[in-house]
């Protein structure tokens, strides 16, 4: 009865683990809202240069929201300077950059 | 007959200055990115007619203008116009129907415009920028046929280095863009003839006719288009003496449609003459037929 018990503690603390390794090793994402940014044509430059940044895997925009969502590469920050810079070379503002919960490839949220 | 045509090709000029999500008869103040490229091509189809002389002239130009616009920096672009022209002029001489025709490649125009003002909002934009550049005389100028030197208009280029300058201003939001534009360009004399300047005044209303409303993403939008330019170009000078059939006002409305993606763009429209106030015996421009690509790169 205890073997089972300690074997069950176990199992729940190494799949404790395992999930908790996936978070740490999930890519991380920043949302930035960017002012400005107002027609599909105007998307490319922003997208095109957020994604020449070292270490960003994916630049992904949603014009409704005047939002881009920028998945970086396993142990890779944004850095704010950078990311302002970049929106000001497309031609755009940086209003608010923040991380956010990464997305898989499969579209869930980590 | 110069006035028009010259009015005209004036109109397809600044026609280039746009290579955005854009007015399609003249420029805009929206952005190139820094490093990038936007490529404009632009096929069109001109008739000027409605000659009241004997003459019975009757134009019509065809041609493809190319753009290509630099980002150097966020604020300041650099712009190269290259025209290609197939002009045909047909009239009535000595009671013998002639055609005068000529193709090839014009004058290349190149100008930088500054934004001077940004003003940006979420899912809205203000801008103004002041622009300024040159007209280099590239194209032929002295292109002859069996009756002797083809007239001015027929040429494909001026011979003139002219300047040109003006300021647009455009406020963009996710639902539609007002554009307006105030143009000046100043002709110099070449081949003992210099065309009057020209003065536009320029506006555009684009408006998203679909999607209705937006989903996520990028989606693509298509555009009504519906622009008005008032060009007064003043009176030809030739052999130092001004010629009473040149110079005019004309009042263009232009209605077209736009497909506007995140890499490229598809246009058409047509530029038709509302009112003409020109001086003597001028041709009348009948349309302005236009249609077009624009790549960003």
């Amino acid at each position: 009865m205890k073997l089972k018990t300690f074997t069950q503690h176990i199992a729940i603390a190494l799949s404790l683990i395992l999930v908790a390794t996936g978070v740490l090793a999930a890519p991380l994402s920043y949302q930035l809202r960017v002012d400005g940014l107002s027609c599909p044509f105007c998307a490319y430059g922003i997208e095109k240069k957020l994604g020449a940044i070292e270490g960003v895997q994916s630049v992904e925009t949603n014009l409704k929201d005047g939002v881009v969502i920028v998945t970086m590469q396993d142990g890779a920050t944004l850095d704010e300077a950078m990311a302002k810079k970049a929106v000001k070379e497309a031609g755009f503002s940086l209003r608010k950059l923040e991380p956010v919960q990464s997305v898989s490839e499969g579209g869930r949220t980590q | 007959m110069k006035t028009v045509i010259k009015v005209g090709l004036s109109t397809l000029c600044v026609w280039a200055g746009a290579a955005w999500s854009a007015p399609i008869t003249f420029n805009t103040a929206l952005p190139v990115h820094e490093g990038g490229y936007v490529l404009r091509e632009q096929f069109m189809y001109m008739k000027i007619a409605d000659d009241p002389t004997p003459a019975q002239r009757d134009m019509q130009v065809s041609g493809v203008m190319s753009v290509l616009g630099y980002g150097v920096t966020s604020d300041f672009a650099l712009f190269g116009m290259l025209p290609w022209f197939d002009k045909r002029l047909d009239m009535n001489m000595g009671g013998q129907n002639i055609t005068r025709q000529k193709s090839g490649v014009g004058d290349l125009t190149l100008f930088g415009r500054y934004t001077a003002y940004q003003y940006d909002a979420p899912g809205r934009t203000l801008r103004i920028a002041p622009f300024l550049g040159v007209k280099t005389p590239t194209g032929e100028d002295n292109a002859r046929d069996g009756f002797g030197r083809l007239p001015s208009p027929v040429q494909p280029g001026s011979g003139s280095w002219d300047a040109l300058g003006g300021a647009v201003v455009t406020y963009q939001t996710l639902d539609f863009e007002i554009d307006g534009q105030l143009s000046y360009k100043a002709n110099r004399e070449a081949n003992s003839f210099q065309a009057g300047d020209v003065a536009e005044l320029d506006a555009s209303l684009q408006y998203r006719l679909w999607p209705g409303s937006l989903g996520s993403g990028v989606p693509a939008f298509l555009y009504g288009v519906l622009e008005a330019n008032l060009v007064h170009s003043a009176k030809d000078d030739s052999g130092g003496i001004a010629d009473p059939n040149s110079g005019g006002t004309t009042l263009f409305l232009s209605p077209g449609l736009q497909y506007v993606t995140r890499r490229w763009i598809v246009e058409a429209g047509v530029q038709i003459p509302v009112i003409q106030h020109l001086n003597g015996t001028a041709l009348k421009n009948n349309y302005v037929l236009s249609t077009g690509v624009r790549i960003n790169f």
